[in-house]
């Protein structure tokens, strides 16, 4: 055996220095639309369960937000319902990532010379195209429905940036604790996850009309600041005091998923 | 000078730590010389797997060093991947993608530019023949389609080291011979090769130079050829009644070293080969033992690795055989999620 | 397991009561055990009713300031989301019980049954049965969770034997739905699949919210819905004094609805047993 050490590296032939970022990130959110169509029902629910629930809630609870002087209960849910549905993306990037994990394509990935960044920011973006097709069907319904918008347009800007916003952070969310669990069960605790932030805010009343500890919890739920950016134009004209708080939350949620979906993936050098 | 391709120094992984740390890989040395087919045999659980996911910077050694293409595995783990192919044990593909799809998606991962990444796909469907496949979806090909896939993905980007797991394991007779064309074609252009397997007769075709490992340990390493030639004689194997099987052991112990062989069997090596099977014959006639059966093999990797671990890797009983150990477990779980 | 097997006394011929009741019995015990052995499962038909009932009466709880909603339906939003709580908790409940008897035709445990010499119609009474007794486990449950939260049951004693009646009897009704599908299918998957559609009933009635309270289609919707009006006896139950309209909606009904979903499921059996 002979003692060669790395002093001379191999003349290897040269490709472009890394892949190029933007191309890599393209192709592998091309691949995971790819898989939504290939695969619809996977995707069908994540449609269908915000319009159903903008419908029932609205239907079943309306008397309860109407009674509170909001014009209609469409109103109040449309923003909620619309964030909602975006973050269903959420489970399919985590789906997505354990089937690759079990077919193995996942090491294919990992060996690519692209960054860890990269992966990361094609998983966030497909969750983001993906979340526009819940949103847009919300809304439409929410218009069919006789939602009022007296923000004008920016009714409908805030409640898409909160809902891509939301949409990334669930996206996030996911890859961080699948990189970690590598198993189904970082869907299930994902969807838990959603579920219960969403819920525990003002999702179904203002805060003025809660009681006891539901209260001091959507007080303190950053989930309460984004719903009041998302809700503003539909309740009224869209100011910045009702946007900063909303702003802020969503900022400092999209950094901490972010570290905790690159320090996961990270997990994979070690 | 250039350097060899593939250098590993005391590379060792364990799992877990203290005393029930399982060392899966356990201190192996190697070095893959420039265009050479490096055959990595054993039998599951050895340690194959592990190794190559340390070398292909998967997996991250617990101790000793690795230089893959000059690169070490662990600090420059990024230029390693540029440098290298890689078709692992279960053929890592997307079942939902078509073959040309996936083709595409590889070349762009690797920095190829549309064209360049086309052509480059077109001709590598040519090449594994899956140009009349390329626009099904992955999850209607035949195993060895898929393992054909597998190894066009493995060459989108041209490397200079192409690591093989196991890559006819499942397949039929026929895909196995045409896999292993491709290989000896990949090498004849210049193409270093590690092959991981567990059969010894791909080992035997394709290897220019085998390593033999064995709990985690290289048990023998060197050309078969030579391999072969230390182990020696040929190893006649006679069967007989079982309760002769004493009496008949203690026979052939007189004309040369026992040999494990395979159940129901007694082995005895000849120093003379052909000309020492009569002499043994008339030995047992003589104690009045009946032959019910005999064989004259000449050393094969089978007898290498017999005489390097006291265990047949083909045909081995249960007992003799390693269980898929935590290691190998372990070595799943990390790449991919629990089943 | 190989309890209808291994027992001499299930040995007897299936055609006599005894022997029935025997293996309904034996298979009911194995249902349960089964449940009980997948908390995983089983928790989301605790979790989820427990939680919605809180949110509810932590967000809804001005509607106690409405002088009809305190006269006719509830004193607190608490009293009236309990009810609700258990419809939910019960139909979880059941649609994931029949999941088991879907898996169990999927990897063949069913026909190992129908090999061996056990009644047909315990296979499926079996199933329904351990519903029932996992739906009484997950009512009384309910109640300690509720009254300790301070609801309070109205209609006495007899209204505790009337929620968990009730409940019990919803279980039959919407596991013998759910078991005729899975027979029918023999996929989890499908089951699951129905899951929705439960979703779709609950929400569109009485369960979360008054029905006073809605209006156009939606109420329209849930004046028809039955389980507006089982819900609406448990409803009864907790808020009023006891009367027998309140078995009526939650005991006579769900066993109108259990009656045709039973023989759903036995008619999906013998089709097939006549398939095979």
């Amino acid at each position: 055996m002979s003692n060669l050490t790395a002093e001379q590296p191999m003349n290897v032939r040269t490709i472009s220095d890394g892949a190029r970022a933007m191309e890599v990130v393209a192709i592998l959110v091309k691949r995971s639309m790819i898989r939504v169509r290939r695969m619809p029902s996977a995707f069908i629910p994540s449609l269908i369960m915000p319009v159903f629930q903008l419908i029932a809630f609205s239907g079943a609870f309306g008397f309860a937000v109407t009674s509170l002087g909001i014009k209609n209960a469409l109103d109040w849910y449309v923003p909620l319902n619309a964030m909602q549905g975006a973050s269903f993306g959420a489970l399919g990037v985590s789906f997505g990532l354990i089937n690759d994990m079990q077919t193995g394509f996942f090491d294919r990935i990992l060996m690519a010379p692209a960054q860890r960044w990269v992966t990361v920011i094609s998983s966030l973006v497909a969750a983001v195209v993906r979340c526009f097709v819940p949103i847009t069907f919300v809304v439409i319904v929410g218009y069919i429905g006789g939602m009022n918008t007296p923000g004008g347009p920016m009714a409908i800007v805030c409640v898409a940036i909160a809902s891509v916003a939301i949409a990334v952070v669930a996206a996030g969310f996911a890859l961080g604790l699948t990189f970690r669990m590598r198993n189904l069960g970082a869907a299930t605790l994902t969807q838990f996850a959603i579920f219960f932030t969403i819920f525990l805010s003002t999702s179904q009343v203002p805060l003025y009309a809660m009681s006891g500890w539901l209260r001091g919890v959507a007080r303190i739920n950053p989930m309460t600041n984004i719903l009041r950016f998302a809700r503003q134009g539909f309740l009224g004209d869209v100011t910045w005091e009702q946007s900063w708080g909303g702003l802020i939350a969503m900022g400092s949620l999209l950094i901490v998923t972010f570290i905790f979906a690159m320090t996961g993936i990270k997990k994979f050098d070690q | 000078m250039t350097q060899a391709p593939i250098i590993a120094t005391g590379l060792s992984r364990y799992f877990g730590t203290g005393d029930n740390a399982i060392k899966a890989v356990d201190g192996v040395d190697l070095e893959v010389q420039q265009g050479e087919i490096f055959g990595f045999l054993g039998p599951n659980g050895a340690g194959k797997s592990t190794t190559v996911r340390m070398l292909t910077t998967l997996l991250k050694p617990t101790a000793g060093t690795a230089f893959v293409a000059g690169y070490d595995v662990v600090k420059d783990a990024d230029k390693v991947r540029r440098s290298i192919g890689v078709a692992l044990q279960d053929a890592a593909i997307d079942p939902l993608m078509t073959g040309r799809e996936l083709l595409t998606l590889q070349a762009v991962l690797y920095g190829l530019s549309k064209i360049a990444g086309k052509n480059r796909g077109e001709e590598l469907l040519e090449r594994v023949g899956l140009t009349a496949a390329a626009d099904r979806r992955v999850g209607t090909y035949s195993g060895g389609m898929r393992r054909r896939l597998d190894l066009a993905l493995s060459l989108v980007h041209e490397p200079t080291v192409l690591f093989l797991d196991e890559p006819t394991t499942g397949l039929d007779p026929m895909s196995r011979l045409t896999l292993w064309e491709e290989v000896k074609r990949l090498n004849a252009g210049g193409t270093t090769v590690l092959l991981t397997t567990q059969y010894l007769e791909e080992a035997d075709q394709l290897a220019d130079r085998i390593a033999i490992i064995d709990h985690g340990h290289i048990v023998r390493q060197g050309a078969p050829r030579e391999l072969k030639a230390m182990v020696g004689s040929p190893t006649l194997s006679i069967s007989v009644a079982s309760s002769e099987t004493d009496e008949a052991r203690v026979i052939l112990a007189r004309f040369g070293d026992l040999r494990p062989t395979s159940e129901g069997t007694l082995g005895v090596g000849l120093a003379r080969g052909a000309e020492d099977v009569a002499s043994v014959i008339r030995a047992l006639d003589e104690a009045g033992l009946k032959v019910r059966h005999l064989e004259l093999d000449e050393p094969s990797l089978d007898d290498v690795f017999a005489e390097a671990t006291g265990y047949r890797l083909e045909g081995a009983d249960a007992a003799n055989k390693p269980v898929e150990t935590e290691a190998v477990l372990e070595t799943k779980k990390s790449r991919r999620g629990r089943k | 397991m190989s309890i209808a097997v291994a027992d001499p006394k299930m040995m007897a011929s299936s055609s006599s009561s005894r022997s029935l009741f025997r293996h309904t019995f034996a298979l009911t015990r194995r249902s349960v055990v089964g449940r009980l052995r997948q908390p995983a499962v089983l928790a989301p038909a605790f979790i989820f009713p427990l939680f919605f009932a809180a949110l509810g009466s932590a967000s809804f709880n001005k509607l106690a300031g409405d002088p009809y909603f305190t006269a006719n339906i509830a004193k607190s939003f608490m009293n009236y989301a309990v009810a609700g709580a258990v419809l939910q908790g019960v139909l979880f409940g059941s649609t994931s019980a029949a999941g088991d008897l879907a898996t169990d035709i999927e990897q063949g445990f069913f026909e190992r049954l129908l090999a061996s010499p056990i009644s047909r119609t315990a296979i499926v009474l079996g199933r329904l049965a351990g519903s029932m007794v996992v739906a009484v486990v997950q009512v009384v449950i309910f109640l300690i969770i509720f009254l300790s939260a301070g609801a309070r049951v109205e209609s006495g004693p007899i209204g505790y034997i009337g929620l968990i009646g009730g409940g019990a009897l919803l279980a039959l009704a919407m596991s013998g739905l759910m078991a005729g599908l899975a027979i029918k299918s023999g996929s989890p998957e499908v089951v699951q699949g129905a899951f929705p559609l439960v979703f779709v009933l609950m929400f569109l009635s009485s369960a979360f919210f008054p029905r006073h309270y809605m209006k156009g289609w939606y109420r329209t919707v849930a004046d028809w819905n039955p389980m507006s009006h089982i819900v609406e006896g448990m409803q009864g139950f907790m808020n009023h004094d006891l009367s027998a309209s309140q078995f009526a909606k939650s005991w006579l009904l769900p066993l109108v609805i259990a009656i045709i979903s039973i023989a759903f499921a036995l008619r999906a059996l013998n089709n097939r047993l006549a398939a095979s």
